[in-house]
């Protein structure tokens, strides 16, 4: 679920940055850009791990900030297929659920990878959430509302 | 923005609570002394809800000693630290196409070692549990991080896959 990866990349530093310790400011600036944001091929950055190298610090002419070439570990949250996750059910309706991580809300469980056999029932007859339930043998499980569901990605 | 390595090493859960812990979260009301993002809090108060909670370094360590005699997948055993199967049902899931690589007392085996090394979660004592169809809600685990000797049974894990 959870990575270490190494990112490289190059900075400014705003000069309102310029009176912290120069690794307390590269860290703050770091986490500014990345913290939250998903990137591409890497997953959700939930943290800066640690910084490994930091470089440069040179100013180009006209700009108050400088530059500088960081090294560092993100912790990304990256699910692969196969990854079985506990999430909380969030909303029900007749296309599937939808579960929420608390830091990642977009999970989203069809109806077609539903288990196997399960219905639907409306909660009344126009409305659009309802409660979906499993049948299992003789009995039906509801799902019901803010359960804990493991789900395999 | 260059990436060096985009998987230098997988974390479980249990590595992630303890970096945050060490940043500074935790349960208190008191969040805005710590050095610790909005975000990075979300993702403390998901993992402080699992077993992760109650993991120590120590543990895991033992746990994987004795894992190495199964020949099991680096995600698998990962999954496994993450999840804390209780009950050989909870393996099935986990471990791809487990009845041909395994025999049913390796599965057992594989329940029992986890039962020994990794911790489970106390249940709150006042929960009340909704028997009906077997479904129990997972409930609050103590702050006190206490270790009990009593089996958690988690819901039947859905495979949706």
């Amino acid at each position: 679920m959870f990575y270490l990866s190494k990112i490289e990349h190059k900075l400014t530093l705003p000069p309102y940055l310029l009176t912290l310790p120069i690794r307390e400011a590269i860290l703050s600036e770091l986490e500014r850009l990345f913290l939250d944001k998903v990137i591409a091929k890497l997953g959700l950055c939930i943290s800066v791990y640690d910084i490994i190298s930091i470089k440069g610090g040179s100013v180009f002419p006209g700009d108050g900030a400088p530059t500088y070439l960081a090294v560092f570990n993100l912790i990304m949250f990256r699910p692969f297929t196969g990854d079985i996750i506990t999430a909380k059910l969030i909303r029900s309706d007749a296309n599937g659920l939808r579960l929420s991580l608390g830091f990642f809300d977009d999970i989203y469980i069809p109806k077609h990878h539903m288990p196997d056999p399960s219905h639907y029932v409306s909660t009344t007859s126009t409305s659009k959430t309802g409660t979906w339930y499993w049948d299992y043998g003789e009995e039906s499980f509801a799902i019901g509302d803010s359960e804990e569901i493991k789900f395999a990605v | 923005m260059k990436i060096l390595d985009a998987n230098v090493a997988p974390l479980t859960n249990f590595e992630v609570l303890d970096f945050l812990r060490s940043k500074g979260a935790s349960k208190d009301p008191s969040r805005v002394i710590a050095k610790v993002a909005m975000s990075e809090y979300k993702v403390y108060d998901y993992l402080v809800n699992t077993s992760a909670n109650v993991q120590t370094r120590e543990d895991i360590a033992e746990y994987l000693s004795g894992i190495k005699l199964h020949d099991l997948s680096e995600a698998e055993i990962l999954n496994i630290v993450n999840i804390r199967p209780a009950a050989v049902v909870e393996i099935y899931p986990i471990i791809e196409e487990c009845p041909d690589r395994f025999p049913d007392e390796e599965v057992t085996e594989i329940v029992e070692l986890v039962e020994k090394t990794l911790p489970t979660v106390t249940i709150n004592e006042t929960a009340v549990e909704n028997t009906e169809g077997d479904e129990e809600t997972d409930t609050q685990a103590h702050e006190n991080g206490n270790v009990s000797q009593e089996k958690t049974e988690g819901e039947e894990p859905m495979d949706t896959s």
